[in-house]
């Protein structure tokens, strides 16, 4: 006998939000999870791109299939296909790169000059304006210190070159993966379900389809978010005349997938650019400082809604301070990890909230144990 | 010569021709089956163990490869709850007990379908279904069917157009067993 409620079960249930156990519970595994997963970046970072790259070329597989390819041969076909085009984009640019290479560091070392200039020319324009500023030699204190404390620029240029030569390997290991998850995928999902016990399967399956829903919609609202971001950018630097607008706008909208972070990288190389190649006109430093916080502006509040934060179904209190939580467990990886962590795991911990604390689930559960066992014992 | 071949339909396999032979696939081509195939799953049930109950959300649909499924009303309690009794008497009686109930809907057997609404939205379960005898059951689910419609909008027509048949004939039939045929 059961005195539990009826057998009536809706979705409508899961839906009516969870409660502050399963919540504290899926913050705790979230942060847990992004401690874990700090400590193994060489694995996670291909992973994520291998996510990306999966979302990206499945519609393509897809195709191939339903034109009688096997998934073995369409993945494979696709997985080539994308690394051959790799292959022409890198030999394309090759000769390129190498009649440039030997002015990069010049040029890294020009733009960091630009800025540093920029801001001693704006700093004793300050001076110049008001009184307290100049009697502390606010900018002599500041060039010296900047001196002082961040060297030449050519030592940090050698730990940033071996560092990406240290990710090279790793980031190698993602069309790898890649490969695994179209081929694969469909089948791991299988027999996942497969080791579900049959009373707990359909809403199991449910789950496995919501994570699938949640990656994809947060991954392909990643793409979305980079290419309005780079758009609207590209199109102001063109309006203030800036070199590479297209460029410094796909860099910067690039470097936002890290929040905050990544967002002051990108303001900073831009105005690392204008005050280097308008050296007589800092007003134009200044307008592309006030572009990038209007694009950072329309980023947080009208693109990121639309695309990420919709597809997590987050409220906005709780992506903020997630946010932060993140940084404060894993760093810079943390807060690059933390919202598609999050959105997993609240998946899953909802799911198997609802699966726990139904009665009839779980007295189905038990009785088809009890048919098993029943079975296995009857010539006994 | 290789790049024809790759595109050349393949041989079907034993198990293709299974899905073929099953009403809901009957009008797909090898190559749609093969892209259905990977889409369902199956599952192995003992006589009398519930496949879902009444009132459950509907996520999927569930074919019958062998064995035969029994469609019922559940015994509703106090308050219109359906009562849990039946989940604690012996397995091999329920099969039995059930089909003297008169809840008793439909014994279905290979071949055929139930559960299909939950294809078209996530309604509640009209019935409880249980497995009669022993029997495998290919799923198929609603969200992988919703895919269909966006990635290969012809077979998931050829799909619905067999549901339709199915759920037409079933409306005639209701309307033959009350009386009412008029529009039908």
């Amino acid at each position: 006998m059961h005195d539990g409620p009826p057998a009536n079960y809706s979705m409508d249930e899961s839906q009516r939000g969870s409660g502050p156990i399963v919540w504290a519970a899926i913050i705790a595994t979230t942060c847990l999870l992004l401690f874990f997963f700090q400590k193994i970046l060489w694995l996670v970072v291909p992973f994520l791109l291998a996510l990306i790259l999966y979302y990206f070329l499945y519609p393509s597989m897809q195709a191939l299939i339903y034109r009688g390819m096997s998934r073995e041969g369409a993945a494979s076909l696709v997985i080539l296909g994308f690394l051959a085009l790799l292959s022409v984009i890198g030999v394309g640019l090759a000769p390129w790169v190498t009649s440039h290479i030997a002015g990069w560091q010049d040029t890294v070392i020009g733009y960091v000059q630009g800025g540093l200039q920029l801001l001693d020319s704006s700093l004793r324009t300050l001076e110049a304006n008001w009184g307290p500023l100049a009697r502390a030699h606010l900018a002599d204190t500041v060039a010296g210190r900047l001196a002082q404390g961040a060297g030449s620029v050519t030592d940090h240029l050698e730990p940033i070159a071996v560092g990406i030569m240290a990710w090279a390997p790793s980031l190698m290991l993602a069309p790898f993966l890649a490969f695994f998850f179209l081929r694969d995928g469909r089948r791991f999902q299988r027999f996942l379900g497969g080791a579900v016990p049959n009373a707990f399967f359909e809403k199991t399956l449910y789950l496995l389809y919501e994570i699938d829903r949640t990656s994809r919609a947060y991954f392909q609202g990643l793409n979305k978010l980079t290419v309005l971001d780079t758009l609207t950018l590209a199109a102001g630097l063109w309006l203030l005349g800036i070199p590479g607008p297209f460029a410094l706008g796909l860099i910067c909208a690039v470097l936002a997938w890290v929040p905050y972070v990544g967002s002051i990288l990108g303001g900073l190389l831009v105005v690392l650019v204008a005050a280097t190649d308008f050296p007589d006109a800092p007003a134009m430093a200044y307008w592309a400082i006030a572009l990038f916080v209007l694009v950072r502006l329309l980023d947080d509040f009208v693109y990121m809604p639309l695309t990420i934060g919709k597809s997590l179904a987050l409220h906005p209190l709780v992506t903020v301070l997630m946010i932060f939580v993140g940084g404060a467990v894993a760093g810079i990886a943390g807060l690059m990890l933390v919202l598609p962590v999050l959105g997993v795991v609240m998946v899953i911990g909802e799911t198997i909230g609802v699966i726990v604390t139904d009665p009839r689930l779980m007295a189905r559960h038990r009785h088809a144990l009890a048919l098993r066992r029943e079975q296995a014992s009857a010539d006994l | 010569m290789t790049v024809v071949k790759l595109f050349r339909p393949r041989k079907t396999s034993p198990r293709l021709e299974r899905l073929r032979n099953l009403s809901l696939f009957v009008n797909l081509t090898a190559a749609e089956l093969q892209i259905v195939d990977g889409l369902l799953h199956e599952r192995d049930y003992l006589a009398g163990e519930v496949i879902f109950d009444e009132g459950e959300e509907g996520q999927a649909i569930y074919i019958v490869a062998s064995g035969e499924v029994l469609i019922c009303r559940q015994e509703q309690g106090d308050g219109g709850q359906a009562t849990q009794l039946d989940l604690n008497e012996p397995a091999a009686f329920h099969p039995r007990r059930r089909q003297g109930d008169t809840g008793r809907l439909a014994q279905l057997g290979p071949g055929t379908f139930f559960g299909e609404l939950a294809l078209l939205d996530n309604s509640p379960r009209s019935a409880q279904a249980r497995a009669a005898t022993a029997c495998q059951l290919i799923v198929f689910f609603r969200d992988d069917f919703v895919g269909l419609l966006d990635t290969h909008a012809r077979i998931a027509s050829k799909i619905s157009r067999e549901l339709a048949r199915h759920l037409g004939a079933r409306m005639r039939d209701m309307a033959l067993a009350t009386g009412v045929h008029q529009h039908l």
